[in-house]
């Protein structure tokens, strides 16, 4: 049992953080009488999710001062390298936005309880740990913590039942995924012998040289893994709750389900598949992706449910960004990690309007209560058509160039690799883009060229949920006009999760440095 | 005296005008408007003479480029203007006619609204069928081609009031349309194999070749270029558009559908001479539908009782003359005749119009008669031009005809069959001129009291869309200053022009009395050096080339008898057309009436001008408007196009319905889902993994 | 001022929506600003034309990285040769226009519009000045928006339909130009225009491309391009989108949003492929005659104003492709000419045809007739419009018909005939309309006193009918700029036709000059 150095909390400082402050809403909580605004509380777990980010600094700042601090500290547990942080940042990111936004909405729903600000926290607490951890079995306690909150909270609307089934329906099939990704543990554990990330490759190449070939369990690990994360990315064809889910749960839980998890999850997903490229998982990540598009876009043409619509829309996205994962090089990975930044600016952005308009009870929640938005209260819809075009992915927003990154990645994947597997995962990626403009179109069309049905004007957004929108609406034009520094960010996090072991026994070859210079035959002369 | 000319001055003068007139003659009064239109015509005119005094000290052709209008790569266009015999020739008759013309409008548009308007529109013909016959290219020509075009659909639809003005001004323009396509056609030929359109570059590169045997490249052009000259001469098959036109006031059927801008095909083909006369194909072409135009036109005057329409169908029988003239080569017999022509058929429009004018409004020459004596001028001069174009002796007619009927019959381009077209459609020309001036000045005045058969409907249909009111409007706006009262003689600012043209109608032959008469066919030698420059050099070519320019003297053997015999045949045909005019409608009025109803038939045929017109719909507009309807707008667009987006649509809207169904929402369907899909996942792996 | 110039005019409008959205709602202040912040653009793109040297290539550029991350390396890089050049200006010119046309027809939001306009006047100028890739597609895909936001907004009964039909249609075919760009940077590792189609030149002449890739290429760029002319058969957005657009939309539709996809098919599908584009010109050339007849004959029975104007663009769009795709110097000359009449013509014909919306409501013939008799102005204006647009010479729009043709009847003599054969046709729906609404008797009562034009639609006309005579007139002016830019387009694709390896072809030459 060797000691706990320093270094070891720094590496675990934002959870630690986010811990603390959950812990200390959790307390106060009773001590505040029933029934009386949970406003302040609210105001305390903001200040955590700061703080977290805060921690998160100081992390960067130690990585900078010694390159050791990248190495896997906290018995090996966890790893706190470029990857991490940028999921250490965002993830309580949009923990902020989506407290800042619950902080009308517990108003307007007259919900008055802590806990459910401490559970944000806790949730947070289990995403940031899933970005660090290389620990197999740590990833699957973080995963559970981060969901058990999230089950917890997609229930939060008591007076609707819809909003109860959902929570159950969310549970009930998240544990039966879970245990997929805990029988893959078990599974990877058996057959290399460690259920340490960064051991894993070099376990199954010393497994092939020995034997010559993987054992078939490794296979299956890997497999199970990807449908327990496959389930929290809602990811084609372990989609198929998220409607309902998504319809039922409080708007700014939604906001943070769709984004923070999945973000989350994305991460484990790249750390695990990366980790175990020697199993050839290319077509089934093809076609998840292939399937999540399609599937997701087409169900979205119909719904009248904003709130659905934008649930398979999130189907779709998660899609998109498995293109970058079937690209499997550097810019795919990067391409991923800005996607999952773009989609939840955009995606949170989109909820905490839905939050606001929904007004008491959630009440106006179609399409039709959407109609002449535009005159009804002009800037919101103004917002609300900002992220929608980032969605669609119109140039000059983060969904554009996000999905211009991800398509980019699989095109030259394809060119290193010379297979025209991606190239046709790139049309279908277009194609769907198109089509999938038109539900977003209909919901811009809706708010500008139908005249109003309801009545009722939309109360005045409060001062919190506007500070909300706006950041959320910057930062969405932020990432679309002048990316740069988060897309450099995004490149060196690719670059660490790099096991230099890969590119043994790679399908997809991801061009590394020289290979991407061989695929440019003729680089002109400027 | 200076070295440059700036010819371009001529045109624009007129244009100036129409701009003056266009922009500012609403705020006018008549008198200025008039003054505008009537000075920049007559300044245009002095000029043009001043112009060709010094052009022919300085030698002609005078060819000069004042700027570039188009150019892309090598090809480029200027705005040129070019000045020998045959443009001098033109330009005066343009700007002389057309000037009589605006002192008669002055007096015959009196009384009609939209007065600015008029001169405007006129002025602006002017302007554009002088760039016509000054261009040094023919791109430039092509401008005044639209142009003069242009500027007869205003002027046919000025009375935009009737359907049947508007309708008209339409179908010419549309019509003109379809030989400017071929003309088009023509220059885009002219600029792959010579690179340019200047008149000076294009005749330099033909004169290099030899007369095409077969169907060459020069043939090919011939005929487009030819293709073009119908449209806007009017000649079969596009002759069509011509009889309507006369839905437009009567000075616009005189100044455009008369002497100038019909005449423009005419003069398009002689200025191209150098083209056409390397082509015995394309002059053959030129000459046969000449001929038939003549003929056909000649039968269909003969039943029209519309006075302006029995002089349309007059008209295009004329063109046909020149185009059988220069058919057989025989370029400035045609340009001769054209000249003649100009002169006497306008006289002839002029004097109807001034007859209409006495009768408020009335063209129906069955409702005309006995008018020569309220009206004596005017009779006076109808008479002069009814003999000129009958081509009596000594008046105009007779010479420019003579010598294009002796052309055709000598010349070897010519051809006997021909000839004697020629000829009988010279005895048709004078009986229905004589019919019209016997039912319109002789006899008892029938005004109000002949009521009009269906036929008379026939007759001006499709014309008159709406009768009564419109009728009485033709060329004449209702106006309450003439209505049926008093038949009274025109003013003197419109009869003035008349006794002008009418003096010209009887010298103007004079220019060109041919040497068997002992004249020196001077017309004919002034021309001569157009036509020789274009000459085909071998000698076979040369010798009836030379002839066409009219000079048998030299080149052939004197055979003065032939000729005069020849001249004395269409003389006597042309008596014999006049005495049995004479006869039907003079002595005997109640005859035609009884011949007509025994040869039904036939009249009504002849009548509706053998029904070209509804031929015409039913071959090409009304299949035409149920394609684009039918199949292209409902079928292709509509149906198809559409069907297959919308298509498209509600396919991937129907597999979003299926997918709902999906979405029962029961949860152990979910699991149920969540399970086959890792089933298969997993099935998958472990196939890989076995694989490998 | 020389390498600033192009982003002033580029951005000046987009300065000024965002001036527009602080402005309170004064709807007078609002349309004043809008008219004077659209002049102002104008007045700076006269800039060029004066400043302009006429054999330099692309000039008063700006270059500078925008997104710079690893490989990836995206330029702001704005550029102007005669053809872009021109095509800013139309822009600039027709956007005042288009506020003067709204000035009493938009009452409602009228805040929003203008901002639209502006915004899209920004975007349609950027897209003909950008001169890399990515940019380019920011700009392309940037138009889409505010356009179907003016249909769907403003436009009339069944605006919503017009406008998700527009968006989709050219979203749907732009998303295969983007897979093309991206697939272009993947293996050139540039977005540079000039860059890549020197990239681009080589590598077919190398052979490192192989052709099949480079059709693909073709391809993709061209249903783009296609969709936004439209060519047959891709057109049967336009009608839709013309019929419900607001007067403001349909000019700016007609006048300038069509010309991106003629001006991305000579730029970048002429420019980038040559060889390809030999290859495809025989069934392109064909479509572009289909379209030249089809859309007349159409137009011809057409029982709606707008819809005839709509159809008649089908047409003369095709007159442009054709002369794009004759491989010219008069065809393309003609071609890029075409373009700024039938913005001009077009646009007028839209702008008339908005006047008269305003007064009775509806476009349908069967309510007009006789109009020339209370509306002598309106009718003169209208038949100026008219005869520029069937082509009358010493009218903008013959010069460039004209030139078109012979380029066409040059490279196959079929062309040039079944091409002219627009020219019967063009005189037959032009002057079948301006009889219905203009000629015979009114056929409605209460047209009897439809009030003629005021002032401000005067002013509004008067450029555009000067325009189009200037332009027919003194067409060297415009050429002299002109046909140099297309000399540089069509430069490559002799060097390559020839299959000479010249990297020193005028065009990279120019190019290099900055």
């Amino acid at each position: 049992m060797n000691p706990i150095h320093t270094v070891d909390y720094i590496r675990i400082l934002p959870e630690l953080v986010l811990t603390a402050f959950g812990i200390a809403v959790m307390l106060i909580d009773p001590l505040l009488k029933p029934g009386a605004s949970r406003k302040g509380l609210g105001l305390l777990s903001l200040a955590g999710t700061l703080a977290a980010i805060a921690a998160t600094f100081c992390q960067i700042a130690w990585l900078a001062r010694d390159a050791s601090f990248r190495d896997p500290g906290w018995f090996g547990m966890v790893r706190v390298d470029n990857f991490a942080i940028f999921f250490h940042i965002l993830i309580p990111a949009i923990s902020a936005v989506c407290i800042l936004a619950s902080l009308e909405y517990l108003e307007t729903q007259g919900l008055n309880s802590g806990e459910y600000y401490g559970l944000i926290l806790f949730g947070t607490v289990g995403m940031t740990l899933m970005s660090s951890a290389v620990e197999l079995v740590l990833i699957f306690i973080a995963l559970e913590i981060s969901s058990i909150s999230t089950y917890i909270l997609a229930g939060y609307r008591r007076r609707t039942a819809s909003s109860t089934e959902s929570s159950i329906k969310y549970f009930l099939l998240g544990s039966f995924a879970t245990a997929f990704f805990l029988y893959g543990v078990a599974l990877m554990f058996g057959a290399t012998g460690t259920t340490t990330i960064l051991d894993i490759p070099a376990a199954l190449a010393q497994q092939v040289q020995s034997t010559g070939h993987l054992s078939v369990l490794a296979f299956m690990a890997t497999a199970l893994m990807i449908v327990g994360l496959g389930f929290k990315v809602a990811a084609a064809p372990f989609h198929i709750w998220t409607p309902d889910v998504y319809e039922g749960a409080p708007a700014p839980i939604v906001a943070l389900m769709s984004t923070g998890p999945k973000a989350a999850a994305f991460a484990v997903l790249l750390r695990v598949l990366f980790a175990t490229t020697s199993t050839d998982w290319f077509w089934l990540i093809w076609i998840s992706a292939a399937l999540s598009m399609t599937i997701g876009n087409m169900g979205a043409l119909i719904q009248g449910n904003v709130k659905r619509l934008l649930a398979y829309s999130s189907i779709a996205h998660a899609g998109y960004l498995l293109v970058a994962f079937a690209a499997g090089n550097d810019i795919g990975i990067s391409a991923a990690v800005f996607y999952t930044a773009a989609y939840a600016c955009m995606n949170v952005g989109a909820f905490a309007v839905i939050s606001h308009f929904g007004s008491t009870g959630e009440r106006y929640v179609t399409m039709d209560d959407y109609a002449g938005l535009g005159k009804r209260s002009p800037l919101l819809a103004f917002t609300l058509t900002i992220f929608l075009l980032s969605l669609i992915g119109i140039p000059a927003t983060a969904g554009f160039l996000a999905k211009y990154y991800v398509f980019t990645a699989a095109l030259s994947a394809s060119a290193a690799a010379h297979t025209t597997a991606l190239i046709w995962l790139t049309i279908i990626g277009v194609v769907n883009s198109a089509v999938a403009s038109y539900y977003y179109l209909r919901l811009i069309v809706v708010m500008y060229m139908r005249e109003p049905t309801v009545a009722e004007a939309p109360a005045p957004a409060s001062a919190s949920m506007r500070l909300a929108l706006v950041i959320a609406a910057i930062a969405t034009i932020w990432l679309g006009v002048v990316p740069g520094r988060v897309l450099n960010h995004a490149s060196l996090a690719a670059l660490d999760l790099q096991p230099k072991t890969r590119a043994a026994k790679v399908l997809v070859p991801s061009p590394s440095p020289e290979a991407t210079q061989a695929s440019a035959p003729a680089t002109p002369v400027k | 005296m200076t070295d440059t000319l700036h010819l371009w001055v001529i045109p624009l003068l007129p244009l100036a005008g129409a701009a003056i007139n266009g922009l500012f003659g609403r705020r006018f009064n008549n008198a200025v408007v008039s003054a505008v239109a009537l000075l920049s015509t007559a300044a245009s005119f002095a000029y043009a003479l001043w112009a060709i005094t010094q052009a022919l000290h300085m030698g002609l052709p005078y060819n000069r480029s004042v700027a570039t209008w188009i150019t892309a790569g090598s090809f480029s266009a200027p705005f040129g203007f070019y000045l020998d015999q045959l443009s001098i020739v033109m330009v005066l008759v343009v700007t002389g006619v057309g000037f009589l013309i605006h002192v008669y409008s002055v007096g015959y548009m009196a009384h009609e609204g939209g007065f600015y308007r008029f001169f405007a529109y006129l002025n602006l013909f002017m302007f554009f069928m002088l760039t016509l016959v000054l261009a040094n290219n023919y791109l430039l020509m092509f401008v005044g081609w639209e142009g003069v075009g242009l500027a007869s659909y205003l002027l046919i639809g000025f009375f935009f009031l009737k359907d049947s003005a508007a309708d008209a001004g339409k179908k010419a323009f549309i019509v003109n349309r379809i030989g400017d396509f071929a003309f088009l056609i023509g220059m885009f030929l002219l600029i792959k194999h010579f690179g340019t359109l200047n008149f000076d570059g294009v005749f330099k590169a033909v004169s290099g070749m030899p007369v095409e045997a077969g169907w060459g490249l020069l043939t090919i052009i011939a005929l487009c270029l030819m293709v073009g000259a119908t449209g806007k001469s009017a000649q079969v098959p596009l002759y069509v558009w011509l009889p309507d036109a006369m839905e437009g006031p009567t000075p616009v059927s005189a100044l455009i559908h008369a002497a100038t801008m019909v005449t423009a095909g005419i003069y398009m083909i002689a200025r191209s001479n150098a083209i056409f006369s390397r082509s015995p194909h394309a002059l053959e072409v030129v000459a046969i539908i000449g001929c038939i135009t003549a003929i056909f036109a000649a039968t269909m005057g003969m039943a029209q009782t519309d006075i302006k329409r029995v002089l349309a169908y007059s008209t295009v029988s004329q063109l046909g003359y020149m185009f059988l003239a220069c058919g057989v080569a025989a370029y400035s017999a045609g340009i001769f005749h054209l000249m003649t022509h100009a002169f006497f058929k306008a006289l002839l429009f002029l004097g109807a119009g001034s007859v209409i004018h006495a009768l408020g409004g009335e063209q129906d020459m069955r409702r005309m008669g006995g008018l020569w004596k309220k009206i004596p001028w005017t009779h006076a001069v109808m008479l002069t031009a009814t003999l000129a174009i009958a081509g009596i002796p000594p008046f105009a007619g007779f010479f420019s005809k003579d010598e294009i009927l002796g052309q055709v019959f000598s010349s070897p381009h010519g051809s006997k069959v021909l000839w004697v077209i020629g000829v009988i459609t010279a005895g048709l020309t004078s009986f229905y001129m004589f019919r019209l001036y016997f039912m319109t000045f002789h006899g008892e005045l029938r005004l109000g009291k002949v009521d009009i058969g269906e036929e008379a409907h026939a007759t001006t249909a499709p014309a008159h869309a709406g009768h009564g009111a419109a009728a009485h409007s033709h060329g004449h706006g209702d106006d309450p200053a003439h209505g049926h009262g008093g038949v009274h003689e025109s003013p003197w600012v419109m009869l003035g022009p008349l006794v002008v043209l009418a003096i010209g109608s009887i010298v103007a032959g004079w220019v060109g009395i041919p040497a068997f008469m002992h004249g020196s066919n001077n017309f004919g030698q002034f021309l001569a050096p157009v036509i020789k420059s274009g000459a085909p050099t071998s000698p076979t070519a040369m010798e009836h080339v030379s002839e066409a320019a009219g000079q048998p003297r030299e080149e052939q053997p004197e055979n003065p008898g032939e000729e005069w015999a020849l001249a004395s045949t269409s003389v006597v045909v042309a008596l014999i057309g006049l005495l049995i005019a004479w006869y039907l409608y003079k002595k005997r009025p109640e005859l035609p009436a009884r011949i007509t109803a025994r040869m039904h038939g036939i009249y009504l045929t002849v009548l509706h001008k053998y029904y070209i017109d509804e031929g015409y719909g039913l071959l090409f507009v009304k299949p035409l408007l149920a394609l684009s309807t039918v199949v292209f707008w409902r079928g292709v667009d509509q149906g198809i196009i559409d069907g297959l987006v919308n298509g498209a649509g509600s396919a991937s809207k129907g597999i979003g319905g299926e997918l709902r169904r999906m979405q029962s929402g029961n949860i152990r369907s979910y699991a149920a889902w969540v399970a086959l899909g890792g089933a298969a996942v997993i099935a998958y792996m472990i196939w890989m993994g076995v694989g490998k | 001022m020389n390498a600033s110039i192009l982003s002033l005019v580029t951005f000046i409008p987009a300065a000024g929506a965002v001036l527009l959205m602080l402005m309170p709602r004064n709807d007078r202040a609002l349309r004043w600003a809008a008219l004077i912040i659209s002049l102002v653009a104008f007045g700076f793109s006269i800039y060029l034309p004066i400043h302009i040297q006429y054999h330099a290539g692309f000039q008063f550029q700006l270059d500078t990285s925008w997104i710079k991350v690893g490989a990836v390396d995206i330029h702001y890089h704005l550029g102007a040769d005669g053809i872009s050049m021109w095509l800013t200006i139309l822009t600039a010119f027709l956007v005042p226009l288009g506020v003067l046309v709204s000035w009493k027809s938009i009452h409602d939001r009228v805040k929003e519009f203008f901002v639209l306009l502006l915004i899209l006047e920004s975007a349609m100028i950027g897209v003909f000045l950008a001169l890399d890739m990515f940019l380019f597609y920011v700009f392309w895909e940037a138009t889409l928006i505010p356009m179907a936001l003016i249909i769907g907004m403003y436009g009339h009964e069944r605006r919503v339909y017009a406008a998700v039909k527009f968006f989709l249609y050219t979203m749907v075919a732009s998303v295969f130009m983007l897979a093309a760009i991206i697939w272009l940077w993947v293996h050139a590792r540039t977005f540079d225009y000039e860059t890549l189609r020197n990239w681009v030149n080589l590598s077919s002449m190398h052979g490192t491309v192989s052709a099949a890739a480079l059709q693909w290429l073709f391809l993709g760029f061209f249903i783009a391009f296609a969709v936004k002319v439209p060519l047959f058969p891709l057109h049967t957005w336009l009608p839709d989108a013309h019929v419900e657009a607001p007067t403001a939309g349909s000019v700016l539709l007609a006048g300038v949003l069509l010309k991106m996809g003629t001006y991305g098919l000579l730029r970048f599908n002429v420019g980038m492929f040559p060889v390809q584009a030999r290859h495809n010109a025989a069934w392109i050339n064909t479509l572009a005659i289909i379209g030249i007849i089809y859309g007349a004959l159409v137009a011809l029975v057409q029982p709606n104003l707008k819809k005839l104007i709509a159809y008649s663009s089908v047409s003369h769009l095709g007159f442009v492709v054709l002369g794009i795709f004759t491989f010219t110097q008069a065809g393309t000359d003609g071609a890029v000419y075409q373009m700024l009449n039938h913005g001009v013509s077009t646009g007028a014909l839209f702008m008339l045809a908005g006047m008269l919306y305003e007064r009775k409501h509806t476009y349908e013939f069967k309510e007009y007739g006789g109009l020339a008799t209370p509306m002598p102005v309106y009718a003169t204006f209208f038949l100026i419009a008219v005869l520029s647009s069937v082509g009358l010479p010493l009218m903008n729009g013959f010069v460039g018909e004209f030139l078109v043709l012979s380029g066409a009847f040059q490279d196959k003599a079929i062309y040039g005939i079944l091409g002219a054969s627009g020219v019967i046709w063009g005189a037959c729906y032009l002057l079948w309309m301006y009889q219905k609404v203009f000629y015979g008797q009114i056929t409605r009562e209460a047209n009897r006193k439809l009030p003629d034009l005021d002032g401000r639609e005067q002013i509004s006309l008067w450029p555009v009918a000067v325009m189009a005579i200037i332009m027919g007139v003194v067409s060297p002016y415009w050429m002299k700029s002109i046909s140099p830019a297309v000399a540089a387009v069509h430069s490559a694709q002799n060097a390559t036709t020839a299959s000479q390896v010249s990297t020193a072809s005028p065009a990279m030459q120019a190019g290099g000059q900055k």
